[in-house]
């Protein structure tokens, strides 16, 4: 059995380049695809409030928020129901991946000014 | 008073002084001094500036997701800091104080540049209206001085134990640490799109929330996450059991060394 198993070590660098090669394609077409397929949602930030501030998203489905930070002062976008945390800086846009999640409402703020800048997620 | 200020550097010295305080009763056991801290601090720092000062080209990397990916990566690189410190101090090797001093030195670093960026990119936001800025700086500074608290709290009472405790007790608490690092990596990638997000394992928000003083207390310590992927907590559970199990690995080899050599000395030539 031993034998066996480094026989098949002898040959297997080939046979594993050749197979990770099909693996790594294969996982990015499907990367590229599910990308694709992902429904995203524009949020502007704009003097330290969130725009739309309720953001519908629909139930067991993978959202990509691209949030647009127009202030000329940093956010931190966070959720601790979302567990997400991302600091945006003043003029740059960032790319937030959420869900699938189940239906319900998760809010969301921003950390550095939390009295402001709030919202939330609405799953239906 | 800028309760924003206190909440946010509060929450960033916590995560980091939990962590080093524990690497300080280390360092204070084997007699290391605070040289290795002092460089900590430095590097940690410069490299806090650096990322801040590029944040906004980071975070463009692979699609914006950079600041996830080098977030985690840090955070992956401080559980692999730790476990070899671990390992060391579990160990009875004679060479160890240097290699020892360089791995606290680097987790340190690694700890505050995670930690210290968020807090510089905060400040930044008030540079050019300087009554705000010295308000957000004072409320900061009480922020920093409840983390320390803290810290300091946490170390005492390590150094506290009877002597026999206290290597135990380093050794759950970074692997405790070092396991939450892990989890909130994973976290990070998740966000990212680069690991797949499923439904929450289970929900612990009415039990704990995360926003709750003692949510953010477990936070800082192992990661709390209530609503965790299956992902996240199993390796969670993997990253937290690598530890003993790789201490128990290490010490059979080292026995099986010592007791192979033992036998090749009595063997006449």
């Amino acid at each position: 059995m031993a034998k066996r198993i480094r026989t098949w070590f002898k040959f297997s660098p080939s046979i594993s380049a050749v197979g990770t090669a099909v693996v790594g394609m294969t996982l990015l077409c499907l990367a590229t695809f599910a990308d694709a397929a992902t429904p995203v949602i524009n949020i502007e930030i704009k003097g330290h409030l969130f725009y739309p501030a309720e953001v519908l998203v629909p139930a067991n489905t993978k959202v990509k928020l691209l949030i647009h930070n127009t202030d000329s002062t940093p956010e931190e976008f966070e959720s601790y129901e979302l567990n997400r945390e991302k600091v945006i800086l003043g003029n740059t846009r960032a790319v937030v991946f959420i869900g699938p999640l189940a239906p319900g409402e998760y809010p969301f703020f921003g950390e550095f000014n939390m009295t402001t800048a709030l919202g939330k997620v609405v799953v239906n | 008073m800028l309760l924003d200020a206190v909440i946010i550097v509060l929450r960033e010295t916590l995560e980091a002084g939990v962590l080093v305080s524990v690497l300080l009763t280390i360092a204070n056991q084997h007699q290391l001094g605070l040289r290795w801290l002092m460089l900590a601090f430095m590097g940690g720092l410069m490299g806090a500036v650096i990322y801040a000062r590029n944040m906004g080209l980071v975070s463009s990397w692979f699609e914006y997701v950079g600041q996830e990916v080098l977030n985690g990566l840090i955070q992956y690189s401080i559980y692999l800091c730790l476990l070899f410190i671990c390992l060391l101090v579990s160990s009875r090797l004679s060479i160890k104080s240097r290699v020892l001093m360089c791995l606290l030195t680097l987790t340190v670093a690694l700890a505050l540049i995670r930690e210290a960026t968020e807090i510089m990119i905060f400040f930044s936001g008030f540079i050019g209206n300087s009554d705000v800025l010295s308000k957000a700086v004072t409320s900061g500074f009480i922020g920093l001085m409840i983390g320390l608290s803290v810290g300091a709290l946490c170390y005492f009472s390590i150094m506290s134990l009877k002597r026999r405790w206290i290597r135990p007790t380093q050794i759950v608490v970074l692997a405790l640490v070092g396991a939450g690092m892990v989890a909130q990596a994973t976290q990070l990638l998740i966000q990212a799109d680069w690991l797949s997000s499923v439904a929450p394992l289970w929900d612990t928000r009415n039990i704990l929330p995360e926003a709750s003083i003692p949510g953010q207390l477990a936070y800082a310590i192992f990661g709390y996450e209530a609503t965790p992927t299956p992902l996240e907590a199993w390796l969670f559970l993997g990253a937290l059991l690598s530890i003993p199990l790789a201490i128990v690995l290490w010490r059979s080899v080292s026995n099986n060394n010592k007791s192979n050599s033992a036998v090749d000395q009595e063997i006449p030539q």
